[in-house]
Protein backbone atom coordinates (compact mmCIF):
# COMPACT_ATOMS: atom_id res chain seq x y z
CA UNK A 1 0.00 0.00 0.00
CA UNK A 2 1.07 3.50 -0.88
CA UNK A 3 2.38 5.60 2.03
CA UNK A 4 -0.68 8.17 1.30
CA UNK A 5 -3.34 5.45 1.68
CA UNK A 6 -1.88 3.84 4.74
CA UNK A 7 -1.79 7.51 6.18
CA UNK A 8 -5.59 8.36 5.76
CA UNK A 9 -6.37 4.58 6.72
CA UNK A 10 -4.60 5.43 9.78
CA UNK A 11 -6.11 8.75 10.19
CA UNK A 12 -9.12 7.40 9.70
CA UNK A 13 -8.76 4.44 12.20
CA UNK A 14 -7.15 6.52 15.09
CA UNK A 15 -9.62 9.18 15.17
CA UNK A 16 -12.53 7.23 14.25
CA UNK A 17 -14.23 9.06 11.04
CA UNK A 18 -15.15 7.16 7.88
CA UNK A 19 -13.07 6.35 4.76
CA UNK A 20 -14.07 8.82 2.54
CA UNK A 21 -14.50 12.08 5.08
CA UNK A 22 -10.75 12.12 4.67
CA UNK A 23 -9.09 13.95 1.72
CA UNK A 24 -5.67 14.06 0.58
CA UNK A 25 -5.32 17.82 -0.52
CA UNK A 26 -7.66 19.03 2.20
CA UNK A 27 -6.83 20.31 6.05
CA UNK A 28 -7.68 17.87 8.60
CA UNK A 29 -9.94 20.65 10.65
CA UNK A 30 -11.62 21.74 7.60
CA UNK A 31 -12.85 18.08 6.30
CA UNK A 32 -13.33 16.44 9.61
CA UNK A 33 -13.05 18.80 12.10
CA UNK A 34 -10.38 17.25 13.73
CA UNK A 35 -9.12 19.24 17.26
CA UNK A 36 -6.04 19.66 18.78
CA UNK A 37 -5.93 16.47 21.17
CA UNK A 38 -6.99 14.53 18.52
CA UNK A 39 -3.68 15.71 16.84
CA UNK A 40 -1.64 14.51 19.42
CA UNK A 41 -2.98 11.14 19.23
CA UNK A 42 -2.44 10.91 15.55
CA UNK A 43 1.07 11.99 16.18
CA UNK A 44 1.69 9.35 18.32
CA UNK A 45 -0.31 6.94 15.99
CA UNK A 46 2.10 7.97 13.15
CA UNK A 47 5.17 7.36 15.03
CA UNK A 48 4.38 4.08 16.04
CA UNK A 49 3.13 3.03 12.66
CA UNK A 50 6.18 4.70 10.92
CA UNK A 51 8.90 4.76 12.99
CA UNK A 52 9.65 8.03 12.05
CA UNK A 53 10.42 11.01 15.03
CA UNK A 54 7.64 13.02 14.94
CA UNK A 55 7.12 16.14 17.06
CA UNK A 56 3.99 17.14 18.38
CA UNK A 57 4.32 20.53 16.04
CA UNK A 58 5.06 18.80 12.77
CA UNK A 59 1.68 17.96 12.29
CA UNK A 60 -1.60 20.75 13.46
CA UNK A 61 -5.02 20.78 12.60
CA UNK A 62 -4.05 22.46 9.43
CA UNK A 63 -2.40 19.82 7.99
CA UNK A 64 -2.86 17.82 4.64
CA UNK A 65 -2.92 14.07 4.63
CA UNK A 66 -0.19 14.84 1.26
CA UNK A 67 1.56 17.29 3.80
CA UNK A 68 1.59 14.51 6.39
CA UNK A 69 3.09 12.03 3.83
CA UNK A 70 6.33 14.49 3.12
CA UNK A 71 7.23 15.19 6.47
CA UNK A 72 7.24 11.21 7.15
CA UNK A 73 9.31 10.87 4.26
CA UNK A 74 11.74 13.77 5.32
CA UNK A 75 11.87 12.64 8.62
CA UNK A 76 12.51 8.79 7.18
CA UNK B 1 -37.08 32.95 45.44
CA UNK B 2 -40.06 35.58 43.46
CA UNK B 3 -41.34 32.82 40.73
CA UNK B 4 -40.97 29.13 40.83
CA UNK B 5 -38.82 27.06 38.74
CA UNK B 6 -40.09 24.52 37.07
CA UNK B 7 -38.94 21.39 35.84
CA UNK B 8 -39.81 20.79 32.22
CA UNK B 9 -37.94 17.75 31.09
CA UNK B 10 -36.45 14.57 32.33
CA UNK B 11 -34.30 11.83 31.29
CA UNK B 12 -33.02 9.09 33.40
CA UNK B 13 -29.73 6.63 33.06
CA UNK B 14 -30.40 3.88 35.93
CA UNK B 15 -29.64 0.58 37.20
CA UNK B 16 -33.83 0.09 36.86
CA UNK B 17 -34.24 1.47 33.46
CA UNK B 18 -33.10 3.76 30.64
CA UNK B 19 -36.36 5.85 30.28
CA UNK B 20 -38.01 7.96 32.60
CA UNK B 21 -41.01 5.29 32.04
CA UNK B 22 -39.33 1.98 32.48
CA UNK B 23 -37.60 3.71 35.25
CA UNK B 24 -41.42 4.51 37.25
CA UNK B 25 -42.59 1.36 36.21
CA UNK B 26 -39.83 -0.63 37.64
CA UNK B 27 -39.86 1.63 41.16
CA UNK B 28 -43.78 0.42 40.98
CA UNK B 29 -42.86 -3.09 41.18
CA UNK B 30 -40.88 -2.63 44.45
CA UNK B 31 -38.32 -5.20 43.09
CA UNK B 32 -34.14 -4.75 43.59
CA UNK B 33 -32.13 -4.03 41.06
CA UNK B 34 -29.05 -4.56 42.87
CA UNK B 35 -26.76 -7.64 41.86
CA UNK B 36 -23.25 -8.84 42.03
CA UNK B 37 -20.82 -6.82 40.31
CA UNK B 38 -19.85 -9.23 37.21
CA UNK B 39 -18.14 -6.75 34.57
CA UNK B 40 -14.66 -7.11 36.40
CA UNK B 41 -13.08 -9.66 38.59
CA UNK B 42 -14.39 -8.00 42.02
CA UNK B 43 -13.85 -10.93 44.12
CA UNK B 44 -11.86 -9.89 46.29
CA UNK B 45 -13.61 -6.83 47.43
CA UNK B 46 -15.14 -6.66 50.46
CA UNK B 47 -18.46 -5.18 48.83
CA UNK B 48 -18.92 -6.18 45.62
CA UNK B 49 -22.64 -5.95 44.52
CA UNK B 50 -23.95 -2.44 42.65
CA UNK B 51 -26.71 -1.12 40.88
CA UNK B 52 -25.83 -1.36 37.90
CA UNK B 53 -26.26 0.14 34.18
CA UNK B 54 -26.27 -2.66 31.45
CA UNK B 55 -27.47 -1.33 28.32
CA UNK B 56 -26.07 1.81 27.64
CA UNK B 57 -25.10 1.73 23.94
CA UNK B 58 -27.99 0.29 22.78
CA UNK B 59 -29.76 3.74 24.10
CA UNK B 60 -27.11 6.19 22.70
CA UNK B 61 -27.03 8.21 19.61
CA UNK B 62 -23.25 9.05 20.38
CA UNK B 63 -20.69 8.60 18.01
CA UNK B 64 -17.42 6.55 18.56
CA UNK B 65 -15.49 9.11 18.23
CA UNK B 66 -17.08 11.04 21.00
CA UNK B 67 -17.26 7.95 23.00
CA UNK B 68 -13.69 6.80 22.73
CA UNK B 69 -12.62 10.60 24.06
CA UNK B 70 -14.87 10.32 27.01
CA UNK B 71 -15.48 7.96 30.20
CA UNK B 72 -18.88 6.50 31.04
CA UNK B 73 -19.91 8.85 33.24
CA UNK B 74 -20.15 11.64 30.40
CA UNK B 75 -21.55 9.45 28.41
CA UNK B 76 -24.51 8.71 30.87
CA UNK B 77 -25.06 12.43 31.46
CA UNK B 78 -25.28 13.11 27.53
CA UNK B 79 -27.66 10.10 27.32
CA UNK B 80 -29.93 11.54 30.48
CA UNK B 81 -29.35 14.88 28.99
CA UNK B 82 -30.32 14.04 25.40
CA UNK B 83 -33.78 12.67 26.93
CA UNK B 84 -34.46 15.48 28.88
CA UNK B 85 -34.00 18.43 26.39
CA UNK B 86 -36.30 15.93 24.19
CA UNK B 87 -39.13 15.94 26.87
CA UNK B 88 -38.87 19.30 27.52
CA UNK B 89 -39.63 20.04 24.34
CA UNK B 90 -37.10 23.04 23.50
CA UNK B 91 -36.39 24.62 20.39
CA UNK B 92 -32.63 24.51 20.46
CA UNK B 93 -32.22 25.83 16.86
CA UNK B 94 -34.14 29.07 18.06
CA UNK B 95 -33.08 29.28 22.15
CA UNK B 96 -30.09 31.80 22.66
CA UNK B 97 -27.36 29.51 23.36
CA UNK B 98 -25.75 32.27 26.00
CA UNK B 99 -28.69 31.69 28.40
CA UNK B 100 -28.69 27.85 28.45
CA UNK B 101 -26.50 26.10 31.40
CA UNK B 102 -25.45 22.99 32.79
CA UNK B 103 -25.51 22.22 36.49
CA UNK B 104 -24.14 19.25 37.53
CA UNK B 105 -23.33 16.91 40.63
CA UNK B 106 -20.30 14.63 40.66
CA UNK B 107 -18.44 13.05 43.44
CA UNK B 108 -15.80 10.99 41.72
CA UNK B 109 -15.05 11.46 38.40
CA UNK B 110 -14.61 9.33 35.64
CA UNK B 111 -12.81 6.78 36.96
CA UNK B 112 -12.88 3.74 33.85
CA UNK B 113 -10.75 6.06 32.32
CA UNK B 114 -8.75 6.96 34.31
CA UNK B 115 -7.25 4.33 35.97
CA UNK B 116 -6.81 2.36 32.80
CA UNK B 117 -4.64 5.36 31.05
CA UNK B 118 -2.75 4.95 34.38
CA UNK B 119 -2.09 1.59 34.00
CA UNK B 120 -1.17 2.37 30.39
CA UNK B 121 1.30 5.38 31.69
CA UNK B 122 3.26 2.52 33.68
CA UNK B 123 3.11 -0.03 31.11
CA UNK B 124 4.06 2.49 28.04
CA UNK B 125 5.48 5.26 29.34
CA UNK B 126 4.16 8.91 28.24
CA UNK B 127 3.28 7.87 24.97
CA UNK B 128 0.66 5.09 25.94
CA UNK B 129 -1.40 7.29 27.49
CA UNK B 130 -4.50 8.69 25.61
CA UNK B 131 -4.77 12.77 25.33
CA UNK B 132 -8.31 12.63 26.42
CA UNK B 133 -7.51 11.47 29.94
CA UNK B 134 -6.85 15.20 30.90
CA UNK B 135 -10.27 16.03 29.44
CA UNK B 136 -12.13 12.84 30.45
CA UNK B 137 -11.26 12.10 34.05
CA UNK B 138 -12.05 14.97 35.86
CA UNK B 139 -15.71 15.52 37.93
CA UNK B 140 -16.67 18.66 35.53
CA UNK B 141 -15.97 16.86 31.92
CA UNK B 142 -19.38 15.55 31.64
CA UNK B 143 -20.37 19.32 32.47
CA UNK B 144 -17.98 20.17 29.63
CA UNK B 145 -19.06 17.55 27.33
CA UNK B 146 -22.64 18.26 27.61
CA UNK B 147 -22.10 21.92 26.76
CA UNK B 148 -19.76 21.25 23.75
CA UNK B 149 -22.21 18.51 22.42
CA UNK B 150 -25.26 21.31 22.28
CA UNK B 151 -23.30 25.10 22.28
CA UNK B 152 -24.63 25.91 25.20
CA UNK B 153 -23.09 28.84 26.51
CA UNK B 154 -24.79 29.94 29.74
CA UNK B 155 -23.60 30.23 33.31
CA UNK B 156 -22.58 26.40 34.51
CA UNK B 157 -21.03 24.26 37.42
CA UNK B 158 -20.26 21.02 38.59
CA UNK B 159 -20.57 20.62 42.14
CA UNK B 160 -18.97 17.97 44.23
CA UNK B 161 -20.21 17.25 47.49
CA UNK B 162 -20.17 13.71 48.00
CA UNK B 163 -23.97 12.12 48.09
CA UNK B 164 -25.51 15.94 48.02
CA UNK B 165 -23.58 16.53 44.88
CA UNK B 166 -26.89 16.96 42.76
CA UNK B 167 -29.06 18.47 45.50
CA UNK B 168 -27.09 21.71 45.19
CA UNK B 169 -26.78 21.58 41.39
CA UNK B 170 -30.19 21.65 41.07
CA UNK B 171 -30.18 24.07 43.46
CA UNK B 172 -27.67 26.88 41.85
CA UNK B 173 -29.00 25.95 38.98
CA UNK B 174 -32.46 26.74 40.01
CA UNK B 175 -31.03 30.48 41.75
CA UNK B 176 -29.39 31.16 38.01
CA UNK B 177 -32.59 31.30 36.39
CA UNK B 178 -34.01 33.54 39.06
CA UNK B 179 -31.43 35.49 38.66
CA UNK B 180 -31.84 35.98 35.42
CA UNK B 181 -28.56 34.33 34.55
CA UNK B 182 -30.09 31.49 32.25
CA UNK B 183 -33.52 31.02 30.54
CA UNK B 184 -32.97 27.38 30.81
CA UNK B 185 -31.10 24.56 32.96
CA UNK B 186 -29.86 21.49 31.99
CA UNK B 187 -29.85 20.22 35.94
CA UNK B 188 -28.65 16.52 37.34
CA UNK B 189 -25.77 14.64 37.98
CA UNK B 190 -23.89 11.35 36.55
CA UNK B 191 -21.53 9.15 38.84
CA UNK B 192 -19.54 5.89 37.44
CA UNK B 193 -18.22 4.43 40.62
CA UNK B 194 -18.82 0.53 39.42
CA UNK B 195 -15.05 0.64 38.04
CA UNK B 196 -12.01 -1.73 39.85
CA UNK B 197 -10.49 1.56 41.29
CA UNK B 198 -13.68 3.50 42.26
CA UNK B 199 -15.69 0.44 43.75
CA UNK B 200 -12.11 -0.04 45.53
CA UNK B 201 -12.21 3.39 47.08
CA UNK B 202 -15.70 3.16 48.05
CA UNK B 203 -15.38 0.41 50.09
CA UNK B 204 -12.31 1.88 51.90
CA UNK B 205 -14.43 4.52 52.38
CA UNK B 206 -17.25 2.17 54.30
CA UNK B 207 -20.88 2.20 54.30
CA UNK B 208 -21.24 -0.39 52.26
CA UNK B 209 -23.51 -3.21 52.23
CA UNK B 210 -21.28 -6.78 52.44
CA UNK B 211 -23.96 -9.13 51.92
CA UNK B 212 -22.75 -10.32 48.67
CA UNK B 213 -24.44 -13.95 49.06
CA UNK B 214 -27.98 -11.84 48.24
CA UNK B 215 -27.47 -8.50 46.57
CA UNK B 216 -31.31 -8.24 45.72
CA UNK B 217 -31.88 -8.19 49.23
CA UNK B 218 -28.68 -5.96 50.69
CA UNK B 219 -29.82 -2.70 50.65
CA UNK B 220 -32.37 -2.69 53.86
CA UNK B 221 -32.23 0.56 55.34
CA UNK B 222 -33.79 1.21 58.80
CA UNK B 223 -34.20 -2.28 59.06
CA UNK B 224 -32.76 -3.36 62.89
CA UNK B 225 -29.92 -5.72 60.06
CA UNK B 226 -29.29 -3.10 57.54
CA UNK B 227 -25.18 -3.18 57.13
CA UNK B 228 -24.77 -0.12 54.89
CA UNK B 229 -26.02 0.61 51.16
CA UNK B 230 -25.86 -0.49 47.90
CA UNK B 231 -23.70 1.86 45.65
CA UNK B 232 -25.19 2.52 42.02
CA UNK B 233 -24.06 4.44 38.84
CA UNK B 234 -26.14 5.95 36.58
CA UNK B 235 -27.56 9.89 35.51
CA UNK B 236 -30.46 11.60 35.74
CA UNK B 237 -30.90 14.98 34.02
CA UNK B 238 -34.10 17.69 34.13
CA UNK B 239 -34.53 20.86 32.58
CA UNK B 240 -35.39 23.93 34.79
CA UNK B 241 -36.94 27.32 33.68
CA UNK B 242 -39.26 29.89 35.14
CA UNK B 243 -42.86 28.89 35.81
CA UNK B 244 -43.86 31.85 33.32
CA UNK B 245 -41.20 31.24 30.35
CA UNK B 246 -42.81 27.39 30.50
CA UNK B 247 -46.46 28.50 30.32
CA UNK B 248 -45.64 30.83 27.65
CA UNK B 249 -44.67 27.57 25.35
CA UNK B 250 -46.81 25.35 26.54
CA UNK B 251 -44.37 23.13 28.15
CA UNK B 252 -45.25 20.25 30.38
CA UNK B 253 -44.85 21.29 33.91
CA UNK B 254 -44.03 17.96 36.19
CA UNK B 255 -43.65 20.08 39.36
CA UNK B 256 -41.37 22.95 41.05
CA UNK B 257 -38.52 23.29 42.71
CA UNK B 258 -39.84 25.41 45.69
CA UNK B 259 -36.71 25.79 48.01
CA UNK B 260 -33.58 24.61 49.55
CA UNK B 261 -32.49 23.96 53.15
CA UNK B 262 -28.27 23.61 53.58
CA UNK B 263 -25.98 23.07 57.18
CA UNK B 264 -22.69 21.35 58.00
CA UNK B 265 -21.65 19.38 60.37
CA UNK B 266 -18.82 20.92 61.20
CA UNK B 267 -17.88 17.86 63.37
CA UNK B 268 -15.64 15.66 61.44
CA UNK B 269 -14.39 14.91 58.12
CA UNK B 270 -16.20 11.66 57.39
CA UNK B 271 -18.42 11.09 60.10
CA UNK B 272 -21.84 12.93 61.28
CA UNK B 273 -22.32 15.21 64.21
CA UNK B 274 -23.84 12.70 66.21
CA UNK B 275 -26.99 14.37 67.58
CA UNK B 276 -29.36 15.64 64.81
CA UNK B 277 -29.37 19.01 65.15
CA UNK B 278 -27.33 20.08 61.82
CA UNK B 279 -29.98 17.75 59.53
CA UNK B 280 -32.70 20.01 61.88
CA UNK B 281 -31.71 22.93 60.56
CA UNK B 282 -31.66 22.13 56.95
CA UNK B 283 -34.98 20.60 57.22
CA UNK B 284 -36.28 23.77 58.73
CA UNK B 285 -34.22 25.77 56.41
CA UNK B 286 -36.02 24.58 53.44
CA UNK B 287 -39.55 24.71 54.69
CA UNK B 288 -39.02 28.52 55.42
CA UNK B 289 -37.79 28.89 52.25
CA UNK B 290 -40.17 27.16 50.72
CA UNK B 291 -42.92 29.45 53.34
CA UNK B 292 -44.39 25.96 53.71
CA UNK B 293 -46.36 24.99 57.03
CA UNK B 294 -45.24 21.77 58.41
CA UNK B 295 -48.82 20.93 58.15
CA UNK B 296 -48.71 20.46 54.45
CA UNK B 297 -45.76 18.29 53.61
CA UNK B 298 -47.09 15.28 52.08
CA UNK B 299 -43.67 13.01 51.19
CA UNK B 300 -40.70 12.88 52.07
CA UNK B 301 -38.22 11.07 50.36
CA UNK B 302 -35.37 9.71 52.76
CA UNK B 303 -31.28 9.55 52.33
CA UNK B 304 -31.35 6.20 53.71
CA UNK B 305 -27.64 5.92 54.38
CA UNK B 306 -28.64 2.32 55.95
CA UNK B 307 -25.94 2.50 58.68
CA UNK B 308 -26.86 3.02 62.28
CA UNK B 309 -26.18 6.64 63.25
CA UNK B 310 -27.33 7.24 59.50
CA UNK B 311 -30.79 6.30 59.83
CA UNK B 312 -31.40 6.93 63.49
CA UNK B 313 -30.19 10.68 62.70
CA UNK B 314 -32.42 10.87 59.94
CA UNK B 315 -35.51 9.44 61.98
CA UNK B 316 -34.67 11.78 65.11
CA UNK B 317 -34.29 14.75 62.87
CA UNK B 318 -37.96 14.02 61.01
CA UNK B 319 -39.39 13.65 64.58
CA UNK B 320 -38.08 17.09 65.77
CA UNK B 321 -39.09 18.86 63.22
CA UNK B 322 -42.56 17.32 62.67
CA UNK B 323 -43.23 16.23 66.08
CA UNK B 324 -46.87 14.83 65.78
CA UNK B 325 -47.91 15.89 62.29
CA UNK B 326 -45.47 13.23 61.17
CA UNK B 327 -48.23 10.77 61.48
CA UNK B 328 -49.77 12.84 58.41
CA UNK B 329 -45.74 12.26 56.05
CA UNK B 330 -45.32 9.23 54.25
CA UNK B 331 -41.59 8.96 53.76
CA UNK B 332 -39.68 6.32 51.71
CA UNK B 333 -36.56 5.34 50.39
CA UNK B 334 -36.72 4.02 46.42
CA UNK B 335 -32.87 4.23 46.56
CA UNK B 336 -33.27 0.93 48.55
CA UNK B 337 -34.24 -0.51 44.97
CA UNK B 338 -31.13 0.55 42.84
CA UNK B 339 -28.60 1.74 45.11
CA UNK B 340 -27.40 4.82 45.88
CA UNK B 341 -25.95 6.88 43.08
CA UNK B 342 -24.05 9.27 45.19
CA UNK B 343 -23.32 12.55 43.36
CA UNK B 344 -26.71 11.80 40.77
CA UNK B 345 -28.54 10.23 43.67
CA UNK B 346 -30.76 13.44 44.51
CA UNK B 347 -31.72 13.69 40.42
CA UNK B 348 -32.72 10.33 40.82
CA UNK B 349 -34.83 10.84 43.80
CA UNK B 350 -35.97 14.08 42.29
CA UNK B 351 -37.70 12.44 39.26
CA UNK B 352 -38.87 9.50 41.14
CA UNK B 353 -40.67 11.92 43.38
CA UNK B 354 -42.10 13.68 40.37
CA UNK B 355 -43.39 10.24 39.17
CA UNK B 356 -45.02 9.83 42.95
CA UNK B 357 -46.79 13.16 42.50
CA UNK B 358 -48.21 12.47 39.19
CA UNK B 359 -49.36 9.04 39.87
CA UNK B 360 -50.25 9.33 43.55
CA UNK B 361 -47.94 6.65 44.81
CA UNK B 362 -45.15 6.49 47.78
CA UNK B 363 -42.97 4.07 46.40
CA UNK B 364 -41.11 1.74 49.01
CA UNK B 365 -38.50 1.00 50.78
CA UNK B 366 -37.63 -2.00 50.24
CA UNK B 367 -36.19 -5.39 52.04
CA UNK B 368 -37.58 -3.84 55.46
CA UNK B 369 -38.28 -6.87 57.49
CA UNK B 370 -37.40 -6.31 61.35
CA UNK B 371 -38.15 -2.72 63.42
CA UNK B 372 -35.20 -1.08 64.87
CA UNK B 373 -36.36 0.34 67.97
CA UNK B 374 -34.20 3.68 67.27
CA UNK B 375 -35.75 4.48 63.84
CA UNK B 376 -39.31 4.02 64.32
CA UNK B 377 -41.26 5.65 61.69
CA UNK B 378 -43.60 4.39 58.74
CA UNK B 379 -40.99 4.06 55.98
CA UNK B 380 -43.57 2.90 53.13
CA UNK B 381 -41.44 -0.78 53.84
CA UNK B 382 -41.59 -2.71 50.36
CA UNK B 383 -44.93 -2.30 48.99
CA UNK B 384 -46.34 0.98 47.15
CA UNK B 385 -49.23 3.02 48.29
CA UNK B 386 -51.43 5.20 47.52
CA UNK B 387 -51.48 8.79 48.35
CA UNK B 388 -51.97 12.27 46.86
CA UNK B 389 -48.60 14.36 47.08
CA UNK B 390 -48.50 17.74 46.86
CA UNK B 391 -45.78 19.02 48.81
CA UNK B 392 -41.98 17.16 49.07
CA UNK B 393 -38.85 17.51 50.72
CA UNK B 394 -36.12 15.24 49.56
CA UNK B 395 -33.18 15.19 51.73
CA UNK B 396 -29.70 14.60 50.81
CA UNK B 397 -26.69 14.02 53.54
CA UNK B 398 -22.68 14.11 51.78
CA UNK B 399 -20.31 12.56 53.99
CA UNK B 400 -18.94 14.40 56.66
CA UNK B 401 -22.14 16.10 57.43
CA UNK B 402 -23.66 18.18 54.10
CA UNK B 403 -27.29 18.77 55.04
CA UNK B 404 -29.35 19.69 51.76
CA UNK B 405 -32.39 19.67 51.22
CA UNK B 406 -35.08 20.37 48.62
CA UNK B 407 -38.47 21.42 48.60
CA UNK B 408 -40.83 20.00 45.43
CA UNK B 409 -44.15 20.77 44.98
CA UNK B 410 -46.51 19.19 42.22
CA UNK B 411 -48.82 22.38 41.18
Amino acid sequence: MALKEEVINLICTTLEVKEGEVKEDEKLYDSIGVDSTEVVELVVALKKQFQVPLETNDVTKFSTPLEIVETIEKKK
Amino acid sequence: MAERIAITGMGVVSPCGLKKETFWANLKRGESFVDEVTRFDASTYPSRIAGQVHELDHYSHLSSRLIKKIDVFSHMALVATEQALKDSGIDLENTDKNKVGVFMGNALGGWLFAETELRDLYLEGREGISPYMASAWFPAASQGQVTIYYGFKGYSKTIVADKASSALALWYASRTIADGKNEYVVAGGMEAPITPYALLCINSRGGLSKNNLNPSRAYKPYDLYRDGFAVGEGSGMVVLEKESHAQRRNAPIYGFIKGVGFSSDGYHYSQYRPDSSSLEYAIEDCLAQARWNKRNVHYICLDAEASEMGDYLETQAIKNVFGKQIETISMSAPKSMFGNLLGAQTALDLIATIFSMKHSTVLPTINYEMTDPNCDLDYTPNKAKERKIKKALIIARGRGGINVVLAIEKE
